[in-house]
């Protein structure tokens, strides 16, 4: 059993043993079950391991169910168990907040963390499945974890919107599973390393299942309402973590069998840049800060679409933009949830104003979180370079893609400091300064830490270099 | 050594500002608090001497000579922090570090009693630690690593003062109106506007970043084959590749038509102004456009699509700096005077340096050295506005003979910075600006006298107002202020920095590098030339005001604001409303009309459920029979 195998079992026994701790220990289980992958997934992308671990032999037209290390595996493991621990910290003080709301007892952290760890674990298993079967079981634990968790602890109408929730990544699921069916019988196997070609209806199956789960326009419109309303900390993992796995999926996929993209290139890309400007216009209508993110999300999931589009280059740029969102927003939306505890639910932006006099630790964060969205100075900036590398390759001077792909950049900083000047900025609200745990604070800056030292080496390099030994090193 | 070197010129300013910033987040409260700026201002003070030792001890200061330094980034991408010290670089870092550490001690005092000197003292190390990123940096990503930086922390310091609640700082009078908009602008809406205007920019440049690193495989300006580049892409491609990539140093040193938030960039502390306008920021724009042209050389490169741009920028920069210049001649805000007279002064300095494809090397050296002068003369000025601003509690140009008294320091460093920056022979702007009316001069065979004429006429309206400036204020103006005493090290700040101008005289005068300068001074055309600055100096210092209506709409900057502020958000809240009405649409055909419809087919069947046996047969027989019609349609049977 090799070292990351060990690492990622440890977080998924500490999930069901979760529920027999008190809160405050089971967060700090929580916490360190997730900073061992971390740790892990760190070191096996700075030495660039690539590796496949064999789990079971199953017959045709399964294949073999094996995990799959590579430096992209590794990237979005680490990110993944990053966000994933700070957010266990944070749920401590969010949730205990929570459930005093819903006149819940602290009993209730035993459902929590179990679901909780559950959801995140079976996103980090996700990202190291070598196995489309196995991939799309994790797919589904995580779509039922955070389905209960919503439905259990979100705000509004949460019911509703649970179930809303539930039926569209249904739709995304059902339509990927008949996509994976069909490539199973085509080939005889699922196995990642064994599928030789995708034909063109699974391939539309499954790039218009993770379009609805992406979300691309259209099908984005259940994303607001579940990321808004549902509790801050699983919003900090469904908006930065889940949405963008989709955008994995299809990479996955993309680097079998590319001819389903090089073939209709064009009307992708035009789609993912239509619905990146119209999401981003839509974040500046938004008057409540959660939905406001979850607009913004929507844009960013454009930039994935687009950097599916645009070669080698942009694949690596899938990657890194896949990271940095995964950062800003994770950073965002806590910031959403100190908002929150700090000012017993205040979410509208109509009564935020100056915020930054009462909780500048907060203000200072959702700089940064914003710095990351719009590539200033943090990993950000390494994946809007690639995109736009991409886009010189592909599209060459094709100056309608490169202005709509520049004014999509364009409008993600524009609504990040519109918001930062609506929430932060102007006179202050007449607000007392809070009093609040650190730990609604402190994680966030952990993960500014390795979203500006992703920019320089030895962490920059190593990213860069292990994609791209992944994507079979073609580049310059 | 090198390393240590270079890490304390970019490190150590934002290391000493440290302290101060996480003391004023744990507690703004406590009196020792506000004695840690200083550990701030010895930040600078470091990174000022890394900056001499590099300007003296890397051989001799040469146009021709360079040193590069390079240092592991993404070795898979041929990237790498790449730093270059030649002819610019290092004089420009030392003016960087010096305007930057001067203007420090001059903060200690300025800003002793202000709110948020966490916030201020960690952007303002910030800026100057990006612009010398910016300055020594050969790698075009690593330039913009600092080239950001410089838009963030600009963006935090002209918003400083976020609670928008200090009439002293705003822009414009407050409450006016002109039409349906307000014309007058807060911090946080000033800062808005900058890094709004500046995000337009800076992504068709990291566009263009990503082309030349494509086509070109590198990015170290000094190492790209040009003339290469240029034939590959031909000439319209490399057209786009420069357009796209000068939209960057367009938009940060506001030439037309993005010069409306560098005039409410005023809504800052005075510090900010003075070390955005002079070093940083402003002049990172020229700066890049210098350092870019001083590589690509392109004299030697024959590609209409490069001459394209050049004409480009020349005309650009010429209409912005006479555009400029007039609004400082209506402007009656100290600061926002000087906003625009910088404005006016980066036209200039484009103009010129664009002038190199005709005219070679000699070009960018008169827009650098112009950059270098223009710099301290400006940050005095700006420094002395602040202190008006303090003493007097007045954001407009007020001030008699009793003020001038009362700050005669303030009073002389304002009578040298603009008899110096003014180009009134012999003081130092004179020589260089004799240099540009030779250059413009050369220009004669392409496009006339047109450069020439405009450059003399922005000289002449760009001396008018910087007597006004000084007449409104110390001589002529209305003053019925009780001023207060104080002001040792904003004194010192401002004396220490016009005190740089003289020397800069001497140099230009003795140097044997600047030859050129005082040749083209004793030129009859350029004491012409300074002949009409010194007169239209003179007759602004005797009638510093007139009212006017055009004076009036220059003073209002010929109501550009609308475009910033009235017709490109008119577009974009439009559109943005088309978008959220569609939500709308969609999130109710989703989530309402569709489950309605599945209730209401529900609701249909169950109703047919109700157990009656007629009922049922009825149907079966309805349905039997439309079979039936249905296979007789089709032909099925008979």
């Amino acid at each position: 059993m090799s070292l990351i195998l060990f690492a990622l079992i440890v977080p998924l026994l500490v999930t069901f043993i979760l529920p027999l701790f008190k809160p405050r220990i089971a967060t700090i289980l929580s916490t360190i079950s997730f900073l061992v992958p971390a740790g892990t997934a760190l070191c096996a992308l700075l030495t660039a391991q690539r590796e496949e671990e064999l789990l079971m032999n199953l017959p045709a037209p399964i294949g073999d169910f094996y995990l799959l290390y590579d430096p992209i595996s590794h990237a979005l493991g680490f990110t993944i168990s990053l966000v994933s621990a700070m957010v266990a910290l944070y749920s401590l003080p969010y949730m205990k907040h929570r459930f005093e709301e819903i006149d819940a007892g602290l009993g209730e952290f035993r459902k929590y963390w179990f679901l909780y760890n559950l959801y995140a674990v079976s996103m980090l298993w996700l990202v190291y499945s070598g196995n489309l079967l196995l991939l799309y079981i994790f797919l589904e634990i995580s779509l039922l974890a955070s389905f209960m968790l919503i439905y259990l602890y979100g705000y509004g109408n949460r019911q509703w919107v649970g179930i809303l929730y539930f039926v569209w990544t249904h739709i995304a699921g059902v339509l990927a599973l008949t996509g994976f069916l069909i490539i199973a019988f085509e080939n005889q196997t699922l196995a990642l390393n064994e599928i030789r070609a995708i034909g063109f209806l699974p391939w539309l199956l499954i790039f218009i299942g993770m379009v609805v789960k992406l979300p691309g326009l259209g099908p984005h419109i259940w994303l607001p309402w579940a990321h808004a309303e549902a509790p801050t900390p699983v919003s900090a993992l469904l908006s930065p973590l889940t949405v963008g796995l989709a955008g994995y999926i299809l990479l996955r996929i993309y680097l079998i069998d590319s001819s389903f993209i090089s073939q209709f290139r064009d009307i992708i890309i035009a789609y993912a840049i239509v619905s990146s400007i119209y999401a981003g216009l839509s974040v500046f209508r938004q008057r409540d800060y959660k939905r406001l993110l979850a607009y913004s999300t929507v844009s960013q999931m454009g930039y994935v679409l687009i950097a599916l589009c645009l070669g080698t280059y942009g694949l690596m740029g899938l990657v890194i933009q896949y990271m940095s969102h995964a950062f800003g927003k994770a950073i965002l939306f806590m910031t959403a949830g100190a908002l929150i505890t700090a000012f017993h639910g205040l979410r509208s932006l109509d009564k935020m104003k100056g915020m930054h006099e009462f909780v500048p630790t907060i203000s200072n964060a959702a700089l940064i979180g914003f710095m990351t969205l719009s590539g200033i100075i943090t990993i950000g900036m390494l994946a809007e370079f690639l995109i736009l590398i991409g886009l010189t390759q592909v599209y060459g001077f094709n100056l309608a893609v490169i202005s709509l792909v520049v004014l999509v950049f364009v409008i993600t900083g524009l609504y990040s400091f519109y918001t930062m000047r609506e929430i932060y900025y102007g006179t202050p609200m007449g607000y007392e300064k809070p009093k609040f745990s650190r730990l609604l604070d402190l994680p966030l800056y952990a993960i500014a830490f390795f979203s500006i030292a992703f920019l320089f080496p030895p962490l920059a390099p190593a990213l860069l270099d292990g994609i791209k030994l992944a994507l079979g090193g073609v580049l310059p | 050594m090198i390393e240590l070197l270079l890490l304390a010129i970019f490190i150590s300013p934002v290391i000493g500002s440290l302290p101060v910033a996480f003391a004023w987040l744990l507690d703004p409260k406590r009196s020792w608090a506000r004695k840690l700026p200083i550990f701030a201002v010895l930040g600078l003070f470091i990174s000022l001497l890394c900056t001499l030792y590099i300007l003296f001890n890397f051989g001799e200061l040469d146009e021709r000579v360079y040193r590069q330094v390079k240092f592991e980034w993404l070795p898979g991408f041929n990237i790498s922090f790449t730093f270059i010290f030649d002819y610019l670089s290092r004089i420009m870092g030392v003016l960087t570090a010096l305007i930057a550490f001067l203007i420090g001690v001059y903060g200690l005092e300025y800003m002793k009693h202000d709110y948020r000197l966490g916030w201020y003292w960690f952007f303002f190390n910030l800026f100057t630690a990006s612009m010398l990123l910016v300055v020594y940096s050969d790698n075009l990503l690593l330039l913009l690593i600092g080239w950001e930086g410089l838009g963030l922390a600009s963006w935090a310091l002209i918003g400083h003062w976020f609670r928008d609640d200090d009439e002293m700082s705003f822009v414009g009078v407050v409450g006016r109106k002109i039409g349906k908009l307000n014309y007058f602008w807060s911090p946080s809406f000033g800062a808005w506007r900058a890094i709004s205007t500046i995000r337009l920019g800076d992504m068709p440049m990291f566009f263009a970043i990503a082309v030349i690193f494509f086509l070109a495989g590198n990015l170290n300006i000094s190492e790209i084959n040009w003339g290469e580049l240029s034939e590959k892409v031909g000439s319209v491609g490399i057209f786009l590749i420069l357009f796209a990539f000068l939209l960057g140093p367009f938009t940060k040193s506001a030439q037309l038509p993005f010069s409306e938030w560098l005039m409410t960039a005023m809504t800052g502390p005075t510090t900010v102004s003075a070390l955005l306008h002079s070093a940083t920021m402003v002049a990172a724009g020229t700066y890049v456009f210098m350092r870019l042209s001083w590589y690509m050389e392109p004299w030697n490169i024959h590609s209409a699509g490069i001459e394209a741009i050049y004409v480009l920028v020349l005309f650009l920069g010429l209409i912005s700096a006479l555009y400029g210049a007039s609004v400082a001649l209506g402007c009656l805000e100290r600061k926002v005077l000087l906003a625009a007279s910088t404005m006016s002064s980066l036209g200039l300095m484009f103009a010129t340096a664009s002038a190199s494809l005709w005219v070679g090397k000699f070009a960018i050296i008169v827009a650098f050295w112009y950059l270098v002068t223009h710099a301290f003369a400006k940050a005095t000025l700006f420094l002395v506005a602040g202190h008006l601003i303090h003493e007097t509690h007045n954001r407009f140009c007020v001030g008699g003979k009793e003020l001038a008294k009362h700050l005669k320091l303030a009073f002389i460093a304002t009578i040298l910075a603009t008899l110096c920056l003014s180009g009134i022979p012999p003081l130092t702007a004179y020589w260089v600006k004799s240099a540009m009316d030779g250059v413009m001069h050369h220009l004669e065979h392409e496009f006339g006298l047109i450069p020439l004429a405009l450059l003399v006429l922005t000289s002449a309206i760009y001396s008018a107002f910087l007597a006004k400036f000084l007449s409104l204020n110390f001589l002529k103006g209305e003053y019925h202020v009780k001023a207060h005493g104080g002001g040792r090290l904003m004194s010192l700040g401002y004396t220490a920095m016009v005190s740089l101008l003289p020397l800069i005289l001497l140099l230009y005068l003795y140097h044997p590098d600047f030859h050129e300068f005082v040749a083209e001074g004793f030129l009859n055309s350029s004491l012409a030339v300074g002949g009409i600055v010194l007169f239209t100096y003179l007759i602004a210092l005797y009638k510093p005001s007139l009212e006017s209506p055009v004076g009036r709409a220059l003073g209002d900057r010929l109501y550009l604001a609308f475009l910033n502020d009235y017709i490109i958000p008119a577009l974009g809240w439009t559109l943005a409303k088309l978008v959220d009405y569609s939500n709308r649409a969609i999130d109710f055909f989703c989530h309402r009309a569709i489950p309605s419809a599945f209730g209401l087919l529900s609701i249909g069947i169950r109703r047919i459920q109700s157990g009656s046996v007629e009922l049922y047969l009825r149907l079966s027989a309805a349905v039997l029979v439309a079979l039936v019609a249905i296979a007789v349609a089709l032909g099925v049977i008979g």
